[in-house]
């Protein structure tokens, strides 16, 4: 059974109320009406209307803050205002407080009837949207959780059961077969950071983030970081140059979440870059920003593409073959930097190499000391 | 002599994978798979240390138990180590704590997979606390 569509009407003019319940009648509608502001709040509580027709001009409060009011306790309830004293500008200020249509005094029963439709068109598509938000957020967390237990866990035990074997087998073993192993558990790594990032990008609320900001220091981030990608640059002979302002400002932020950031970063930089080449990393303070810039001379990417890069999932159209590489990292990357009120660019050029640079602004409290 | 330890995980294969580099270094291991079975066993008062995984059944569990066992006068002290799949994740499960959150009075948390190396130096540096901790108050 199709439930009816509830009109609540706030008019002073009994006439009106009238007649416009006549025009209604035998609809698929449920009728209230009310002949004061006030009434009609309380029945905005009591009947909780799809659709409010508003008169601007009663005794009492007035339209307008009758729009404001319902606006604040349900902003998906649509709002039409009536007025004999149509003007630009007064339906202009209704607009502004929320309206989502204007009928000016008189009109006929087929113009109230269209906007009486248009108007509970409106509301089922707010409604709509906001279940298909809540979808969306439920599929969010639920494919997180697939992909946390279904992908993540059985490989992790696929590579705790690979290392208690290389650890057995560690007097046993030849050198091809060695590599063997150490091939099977690089890749499986590479998976398990693969799912990582989705899951980062997937099940945390970026925004969210902020709730948790303290005063962090930047270059400790940055020397977390670089712990991390240190094995990788190992295998790759990459010497990582670094120069660290000794006083950085503090941030306010996420120590985690920034380390990860500069992980990406710095990661991708030493993904691309020839073995045996340099990665420079620098942070310096710039004016209200402390800047920090990872420049490497690997293959660089294109005009084409620089543009796209701090987009998920995109992984360069153009001459990256050189590499495997998931794209997600700098997308990644670059959330989190904005969630810190910072910015992330690049500068490339194709087979010369690229900088990055984030900038962060400096927290207001500038002397807060760090242990 | 031979030091127990008591694996409470969920998943029978890391268990299997822990388990058997533990014992390639000479520690007596049990396993329990689930945070009930493993507070009972812990209950016997015969383990040197305790290695956690921290999501297991219907969310993070292993807190639950590493609470409980912080709450236990005789299991107060101890030593855990927190083996997890979610390091990156702890700080949003348990927000304002630093990564490494401190369920009970001795822990360390190591990221699963663990390579053998780390899991053993992590263990030992445990145990060796631990026994410090001991001798301290008996003397």
């Amino acid at each position: 059974m199709e439930t009816k569509s509830r009109i609540l009407l706030i008019d002073d003019e009994e006439v009106v109320l009238d007649s416009c319940a006549q025009i209604l009648a035998g609809g698929p509608y449920e009728l209230a009406s009310a002949s004061d502001g006030t009434a009609g709040l309380r029945l905005v509580e009591e009947f909780q209307p799809d659709l409010v027709f508003v008169d601007l001009k009663m005794p009492g409060i007035s339209g307008f803050e009758v729009l404001e009011k319902i606006r604040g306790k349900d902003a998906t309830i649509v709002m039409v205002v009536i007025t004999g004293f149509a003007t630009v500008s007064s339906a202009v200020d209704a607009m502004k407080k929320g309206a989502y249509d204007f009928l000016p005094k008189p009109f006929t029963p087929e113009e109230f009837r269209l906007i009486t439709r248009r108007s509970l068109e409106k509301r089922k598509l707010v409604l709509e949207t906001i279940a298909l938000r809540r979808e969306k957020e439920l599929l969010r967390e639920q494919f997180a959780s697939i992909v946390s237990h279904e992908l993540k866990a059985p490989l992790g035990a696929v590579q705790q059961n690979l290392f208690a074997l290389e650890f057995e087998l560690t007097n046993t073993l030849n050198e091809s077969q060695k590599e063997k192993i150490g091939r099977i558990k690089v890749r499986i790594d590479d998976l398990l950071k693969l799912i990582n990032s989705w899951l980062r990008v997937i099940s945390v609320d970026i925004h969210k983030l902020k709730e948790g900001f303290t005063q962090i220091s930047v270059a400790e981030s940055i020397t977390k970081a670089l712990e991390n990608v240190e094995p990788l640059s190992v295998r790759k002979n990459i010497e990582i140059e670094t120069s660290i302002g000794a006083q950085l400002p503090t941030v306010n932020g996420d120590s985690l979440s920034l380390s990860e950031a500069f992980i990406n970063i710095i990661g991708n930089s030493l993904k691309y870059s020839p073995d045996g080449s340099k990665v420079i990393v620098k942070a310096e303070e710039q004016g209200n920003e402390t800047q920090i810039s990872i420049k490497d001379s690997g293959i660089g990417i294109s005009q084409e593409d620089l543009p796209h890069i701090f987009e998920g999932f995109y992984r360069g159209k153009s001459g990256q073959e050189a590499a495997s590489g998931h794209g997600i990292g700098l997308a990644v990357s670059r959330q989190i930097v904005e969630a810190h009120g910072g910015s992330i660019s690049v500068e490339s050029e194709a087979g010369k190499g690229s900088t990055f640079y984030i900038r962060l602004p400096k927290s207001r409290t500038t002397e807060v000391v760090t242990t | 002599m031979t030091k127990r330890l008591l694996i409470v995980d969920d998943d029978p294969d890391y268990v299997a994978g822990i388990k058997s580099i533990l014992e390639a270094a000479d520690y007596s291991v049990d396993a329990a798979y689930n945070p009930k079975d493993g507070f009972q066993a812990l209950q016997s008062g015969s383990y040197d240390l305790l290695l956690l995984d921290i999501m297991m059944g219907r969310g993070a569990e292993g807190v639950a138990l590493a609470r409980k066992i912080r709450k236990d006068p005789k299991l107060r002290w101890m030593p855990v180590l927190i083996i997890t799949g979610i390091r990156e994740q702890i700080a949003f499960l348990f927000p304002g704590q630093p990564v490494h959150p401190h369920f009970v009075e001795f822990d360390e948390l190591v990221e699963k997979p663990v390579e053998p190396k780390l899991l053993l130096e992590k263990v030992s540096a445990l145990l060796k606390m631990s026994e410090e901790k001991k001798s301290q108050k008996k003397g």
